[in-house]
């Protein structure tokens, strides 16, 4: 798993992450910084974008392989 | 005794030392960097630095430091529960508990919750007095959403406090937190015109409790500068003593002096600069009886937002979207930093 800069940051500055997870949600609740990518509901915040494979995750329950690439992109935005 | 002014600004948290004169200040930082802090403070009783630190992306968060800002830790799982219907958005205020209770702490947020931590911030409860109040569905956001943005406590009776909501007006609890009433007799909701003083729906913009004085309060409103001599049980405006607005968003206080306060007016609602071209400083000393200008930067077409303004025992300090924080201390005002990231809140904090 890859991480943006501002979420490395809070996970004690490590970008890339390896997690056992059979689904995306599993791989992004086994994130130090879970809190952040999901809110309260357990759902992926609107401006944060996730990548499986290289294409858009919006599933939580897409599954994972043993060697899948999740991404995670803050959506571009601000001043 | 120096200063530490704790700045939150829109990018970043920055620490501005001050020495005893209040002459002479130093900036460090950013902390935080990437993150909008709504609001930091220190606990007086342990030190800690907190920050309601947010992201448009990843959220509202709180933050704590036990080492000036070095490392920080954030606060787990702070949301609001299912039932409610609502998601948190944002954290926008946090006040220390009494002194009588080390480790507690209040957080207000949007949309219009309160939050109590009885571990020093690990983690948060929400309070489902104000999370279900009989009068949420008259409350309305103001510009800056529907926030809890005032927390203010009696020194003198840990179960009081108030609490500010933008646009739903003063709470009071005498309970501790378990029930709120309604604390806006005599305030205008200037925006309602026909229905200018209703229980609830003011647009507070910060109240502040006289830490030295039982009963006494200020308010700065969307409709004026009140003070209040019963708990807020009653209201008595002030603003047509000699401001040149009533509307505005910063209060100060000064602890030694319960007839003293300091605002900083705007021109209106619809043109959020400061008054008459120039940041003015209006001071009190008569319990709002009259106000005496006091000039931090002249020409000016500044914004001094809510938490903007803070005291201690030698002076007030000002921070505004500019950038600029000035220190006023005995009439003379100092420029204490320039060119920060628009700020959004000041806090004063003393270190050993």
């Amino acid at each position: 798993m890859l991480l943006p800069g501002l979420l490395a940051s809070q996970a004690g500055g490590e970008k890339r992450f390896e997690v056992a997870a059979a689904t995306v949600g599993e791989a992004l609740r086994a994130l130090p910084v879970a809190d952040l990518i999901l809110d309260e509901r357990g759902e992926v915040r609107p401006l944060v974008h996730v990548y499986l494979d290289g294409e858009r995750a919006r599933d939580l329950d897409a599954s994972v392989g043993d060697r899948s690439r999740v991404l995670i992109v803050a959506a571009i935005a601000g001043g | 005794m120096g200063v530490t002014l704790v700045v939150g600004t829109r990018k970043g948290l920055f620490l501005v030392h001050g020495d005893d004169e209040r002459r002479s200040f130093e900036v460090e930082g950013p902390l935080l960097p990437g993150w909008s802090v709504n609001h930091a403070i220190v606990d007086p009783r342990d030190g800690a630095l907190y920050a309601c630190a947010n992201s448009w992306v990843y959220g509202g968060t709180v933050q704590r430091s036990a080492d000036r800002g070095q490392t920080w830790e954030r606060s787990e799982g702070l949301g609001l529960p299912e039932e409610s219907g609502l998601k948190l958005a944002s954290t926008w205020h946090l006040e220390p508990g009494h002194a009588s209770q080390p480790g507690t702490l209040w957080l207000g947020g949007e949309p219009g919750v309160l939050f109590r931590s009885d571990d020093s911030g690990s983690s948060w409860r929400v309070n489902e007095a104000v999370l279900g109040h009989e009068t949420r569905e008259q409350w309305s956001p103001g510009a800056g959403g529907l926030i809890t943005h005032s927390i203010t406590l009696d020194d003198a009776d840990a179960e009081r406090l108030w609490i500010g909501i933008s646009a739903a007006g003063v709470f009071r609890t005498e309970d501790g937190g378990a029930s709120w009433q309604p604390a806006n007799a005599g305030t205008e909701a200037c925006f309602f015109p026909e229905n200018r003083f209703p229980e609830v729906g003011q647009c507070v913009h910060k109240v502040l409790a006289h830490p030295g004085r039982a009963g006494r309060l200020w308010q700065q409103n969307h409709c004026g500068v009140y003070r209040s001599d019963d708990h807020g049980a009653s209201w008595e405006r002030l603003d047509e003593n000699g401001l040149p607005s009533g509307f505005g968003f910063a209060l100060a206080l000064d602890p030694a002096d319960p007839d003293a306060a300091f605002v900083v007016p705007e021109e209106g609602a619809e043109n959020r600069v400061t008054s008459d071209g120039r940041l003015g400083i209006y001071r009190t000393t008569d319990a709002g009886e009259s106000w005496e200008l006091i000039v931090a930067e002249e020409p000016a077409w500044a914004a001094v937002l809510r938490e903007g303004m803070s005291f201690d025992d030698e002076a007030v300090y000002v921070g505004a979207q500019s950038g600029h924080v000035y220190a006023l201390r005995h009439d003379e005002v100092v420029e204490a930093a320039r060119h920060l990231p628009p700020i959004l809140s000041v806090e004063a904090a003393a270190w050993q």
